[in-house]
């Protein structure tokens, strides 16, 4: 007979420092943005910020899971989203200004 | 105790298969072969759990916790080779090394929607796989997009 709790104790916690380990690998990918966003020209710029919003928001829906702090879960939710939608315009933009 | 080394060997283990295949470019065992592999384990655990005695939902979630953390075990090594990346290549490269690093934070955006996806089938939200799916789809738009705007962009100034 196998004992629930433990077991059940074991899977959370393969859990916890898998999303833990993930975590921490998103954070350092997302310095290797924030260096692109703040030494690139416009475009260069444009594409880190989008970086840092897909590793700020997956963190934050991360942090939703494991420790259940519900707003981070909305805030996770608008990053990924209006992060993606507006790089498109932004890149759009950029491009109808230098001549289309 | 022994919940602890578990999890440092089931980590690093996964850690060390994926870099070897990052390592030699290419597939070590293949997907058509070891996603049928690691489904048919994972059944056959539920099934070791459900004749022991666990309930089949208490069974199912600890396989699927499991299998989430290995996943995003699984996540980290592209995540940091990613980084290294963004480190390495400035712009000593020339313009065109624009579009390597337009590469790289793909594989980020990437990496970080399949283990939405498949992180949360696994742990049943079915609210984040939603998220990863739609985000999933943005991305070549996003990517393209921007090598678009860079690419006019950069011929705009060669003209001036």
């Amino acid at each position: 007979m196998i004992d629930v709790a433990s077991i059940t104790a074991l899977a959370d916690s393969v859990f916890f420092w898998g999303a833990f380990t993930f975590m921490v690998a998103v954070a350092i990918a997302g310095l290797g943005a924030l260096r692109l966003a703040l030494k690139g020209e416009a475009v260069t710029s444009l594409m880190g910020v989008s970086a840092i919003t897909t590793a700020a928001g997956v963190s934050l829906y991360i942090i939703q899971i494991i420790f259940e702090v519900e707003f981070a879960r909305d805030t996770a939710i608008a990053l990924l989203v209006l992060g993606a939608v507006g790089t498109i315009i932004f890149a759009r933009l950029i491009r109808m200004e230098e001549g289309e | 105790m022994i919940s602890e080394i578990f999890v440092i060997i089931y980590g690093l283990a996964i850690i060390a298969f994926v870099a070897w295949n990052v390592k030699r470019g290419t597939f070590i065992i293949e997907p058509s072969k070891l996603i049928p592999s690691l489904i048919i384990v994972f059944v056959l655990l539920v099934i070791f759990l459900v004749f022991n005695g666990v309930p089949l939902d208490t069974a199912l979630g600890i396989v699927g916790r499991i299998g989430a953390g290995g996943i995003m075990f699984a996540g980290t090594v592209p995540m940091i080779g990613a980084a290294v990346g963004l480190f390495r290549f400035g712009d000593e490269y020339g313009p065109s090394i624009f579009y390597a690093r337009n590469h790289i934070t793909g594989i980020i955006d990437t990496v970080a929607s399949l283990v939405m996806i498949f992180g949360g089938l696994l742990i049943f939200r079915l609210d984040l796989v939603a998220v990863g799916f739609f985000f999933f789809i943005l991305i070549p738009f996003c990517g393209n997009a921007l090598a678009n705007a860079y690419y006019y962009s950069y011929h705009r100034r060669l003209e001036k």
